[in-house]
């Protein structure tokens, strides 16, 4: 092997891809767009700041149906707007604004108050899997808060009637339940408190999106250098560089090194633009952070080459490649965050490329720990790129067929 | 001249069942532009590919300046050039910087490559597009510097693949303007084409390759003579096939120099075809032959392809 010209068949093909404006598109401007798209599409989702509406129409005058609007519109993440009939209610649900409605009957007081049984009637959207459990779990959460405390002065004023008969229980229980509800919402007996788990910090969408689409745009730009090298294969370029006095590990070792430069260099701009101009967190550890995303690179440059190896044409690897990428990026938490997986799909997940880049990204960005939390995902991208290595230059074909 | 520089013995490339080289032996004096001629399919470029070290043979070997490209691969790497037939450049690239990489790969550096890199454009007269990317170039001066590309180095020996292919005729003609410039300068050629009409006008010594095999070789004049240095008289007569008697007779008449015939055709090649012509038609007429067509024409490469295998050069 000769270093220099390994070093000068790098520089071609980083020359060769900076003149390519499709190589440009493809590594940097559609990872950046889809970061942005998805994270000020998700981000108030995600953060909290996004408020699902409930439409509320209300036929009862009266205290409890205050009280019920009034809780649910003091609930975070719940707006409520009031609708003047049932029949627009029923309707306007599943439109892209209102989540859910509320009908509120015309003796919901009159009932809730003399400890009769009454129904809350709440319209969903059964296609919305994500806003219909909140919802009615918040209307039913308020209702049975307001149901509890209704019943306990209930029975306390039917105890006290046992010792003074002439005791008018639902005077006393329409009296005493506002007092009961002020009571408990100014000091409820059963309170909870949130807190960050140890080490975790609270996190903008940036910090999942960017590691999340750079490895996944990452894969695609190696994907590029594999159609590249296949390329030159075709056009007859590599074939004349064969016949250069060049050795073939100068020629694959060139364009590797071109390729793992050029994945490097995308990684570390997508990160740089996710931090200074998104504020993207970037963790304790920047040492950790490149060794992570250095071993990243090596391994999907590797894999790059496999795929180089393993396909006949330019287009089986375009559309393997394809398949591949997308395959990992869904499985490996690219898109989605892998907690939400279920347990199987978590180790499946975890023969891709995405899950440890991924898995070491986060440790350092949204867990907060520092380098030691990356050598476990960093050692098994290693291996995992090595073997990809070395089949890769086992099986790759210098001349077409 | 110096002596051969190519000496190629029997050289064989299989792939799987198809045998695209069978056999073939040639030598190349110093000096020559050697012509391979043959049809698409032929071999040449299989050939051309094992004398640059692209392909291995399957048996055979062939000797450049004493080096064996079966076993001395390297060595025979830095003495020759290779102008594939395929445009091998990087078309985002402009010509100086794809020259300057091919350059680097044979060690040259600093300022004399880049001298050497401005003489070469100056030769294939683009170095006033040096800093054009290639891709904006025509197919004629796309393979212009291609050729280039595979002349940096000073080679002794260049092999040319086709490099007319595709080339409309003005840059047709600077490229044989460069081949003879090349020639000038001491450098060896071997020039495959299926273009007869190139060999003939740039080659010294030719050989006609068909199905993998060499089926003749010589110089133009040599090869022609195959055919009958004044003409051939090409005919076609009823009844078809000729009695022994027939040829026989033809053979013996004045002039004739040889005798083909298969089916309806007759070819008679001869030192003086108009002078010929008389006598056969009396014999055929003798021997109760009708012509149903009759032909002279000088000899060509294009015949001489005909008459050794049977079909055209373009098929």
């Amino acid at each position: 092997m000769n270093p220099r010209k390994l070093f000068d068949i790098a520089l071609k093909d980083l020359l060769v891809v900076g003149k390519d404006r499709g190589s440009w598109i493809l590594l940097l401007i559609t990872p950046l767009a889809i970061i942005m798209v998805a994270s000020f599409a998700l981000g108030p989702a995600f953060s909290g700041q996004l408020k699902s509406e409930l439409l509320v129409t209300n036929h009862d005058p009266g205290q409890a149906a205050a009280e019920l609007v009034s809780r649910l519109g003091g609930m975070e993440g719940l707006s409520v707007v009031t609708a003047g009939d049932e029949e627009t209610t029923s309707l306007t649900i599943g439109d892209e604004r209102y989540k859910a409605g509320l009908v509120i009957p015309a003796d919901f007081t009159a009932r809730v108050m003399s400890g009769q049984d009454t129904k809350l009637l709440v319209y969903v959207d059964p296609t919305d899997n994500v806003n219909r459990p909140f919802m009615v779990g918040m209307i039913d959460g308020i209702a049975s808060r307001m149901s509890g405390i209704v019943a306990s002065v209930r029975v306390a004023v039917e105890e006290v009637q046992k010792f003074a008969p002439q005791t008018d229980v639902n005077a006393v229980v329409a009296d005493a339940v506002p007092m009961a509800t002020k009571q408990m919402s100014a000091n409820p007996p059963v309170d909870t408190e949130i807190s960050n788990a140890t080490g975790l910090q609270e996190v903008n969408m940036f910090d999942t999106q960017v590691p999340g689409y750079s490895v996944m745009f990452l894969l695609f730009g190696v994907m590029l250098g594999a159609e590249m090298l296949l390329e030159e294969r075709d056009k007859g370029t590599l074939g004349r560089l064969m016949v250069a006095p060049v050795s073939r590990s100068s020629i694959l070792g060139g364009k590797l090194v071109a390729q793992f430069v050029i994945a490097m260099a995308q990684m570390t701009i997508l990160f740089s633009v996710g931090h200074f101009v998104f504020g993207m967190n970037l963790g304790n550890s920047l040492p950790g952070l490149v060794l992570i995303i250095a071993v990243t690179a090596f391994t999907a440059t590797a894999g790059g080459l496999l795929l180089a190896s393993v396909v006949r044409t330019r287009r089986q690897a375009t559309s393997l490649g394809t398949l591949i990428v997308i395959l990992m990026s869904a499985l490996g938490g690219s898109w989605w965050p892998l907690s939400i997986v279920p347990g199987f799909m978590l180790v499946i997940g975890h023969f891709t490329i995405n899950a440890w880049a991924l898995d070491g990204i986060n440790a350092l960005i949204i867990k907060g720990q520092g380098f030691s939390a990356i050598l476990i995902p960093a050692g098994v991208l290693f291996i995992y790129g090595a073997v990809c290595f070395a089949i890769g230059l086992k099986m790759f074909r210098f001349r077409g067929a | 001249m110096a002596g051969p520089i190519v000496i190629a013995e029997n050289l064989v490339k299989r792939f799987d069942k198809l045998t695209a080289v069978d056999g073939v032996s040639f030598t190349i004096e110093e000096g020559w532009i050697y012509g391979f001629l043959g049809p698409n399919g032929a071999g040449k470029s299989t050939t051309i590919s094992m004398l640059s070290t692209y392909l291995d043979p399957t048996a055979g070997d062939a000797v450049i300046d004493g080096f064996s490209v079966a076993r001395e691969a390297n060595r025979v790497k830095r003495i020759i050039g290779f102008v594939p037939q395929d445009i091998a450049l990087y078309p985002t690239l402009t010509a100086a910087q794809n020259l300057k990489f091919y350059g680097k790969m044979y060690g040259m550096r600093g300022p004399g490559l880049d001298n050497r890199c401005r003489e070469m454009l100056e030769l294939v007269e683009l170095w006033d597009r040096r800093d054009d990317r290639v891709e904006t170039f025509s197919g004629g001066m796309k393979r212009r510097i291609n050729m280039a590309a595979g002349l940096l180095h000073h080679p002794r020996f260049l092999l040319l693949d086709e490099p007319t292919v595709g080339v409309d005729p003005q840059s047709r003609e600077h490229i044989f303007e460069t081949i003879f410039k090349i020639r000038e300068s001491g450098t060896t050629i071997l020039y495959t084409t299926h273009y007869m009409e190139e060999v003939e006008l740039l080659c010294d010594y030719i050989a006609i390759v068909d199905k993998g095999k060499m089926i003749a070789q010589g110089t133009l004049k040599q090869l022609l003579a195959m055919l009958g240095e004044g003409g051939v008289i090409e005919l076609e007569v009823a009844p078809p096939g000729c009695p022994a008697e027939l040829v026989d007779r033809i053979s013996r008449e004045s002039g004739v120099t040889g005798v083909k015939h298969e089916n309806e055709q007759l070819l008679v090649s001869s030192s003086n075809a108009a002078h010929s012509l008389p006598p056969v038609m009396r014999v055929l007429e003798e021997q109760g032959c009708e012509v149903s067509s009759l032909e002279i024409y000088s000899p060509n490469l294009e015949r001489l392809f005909i008459h050794l295998t049977g079909k055209e050069l373009r098929e």
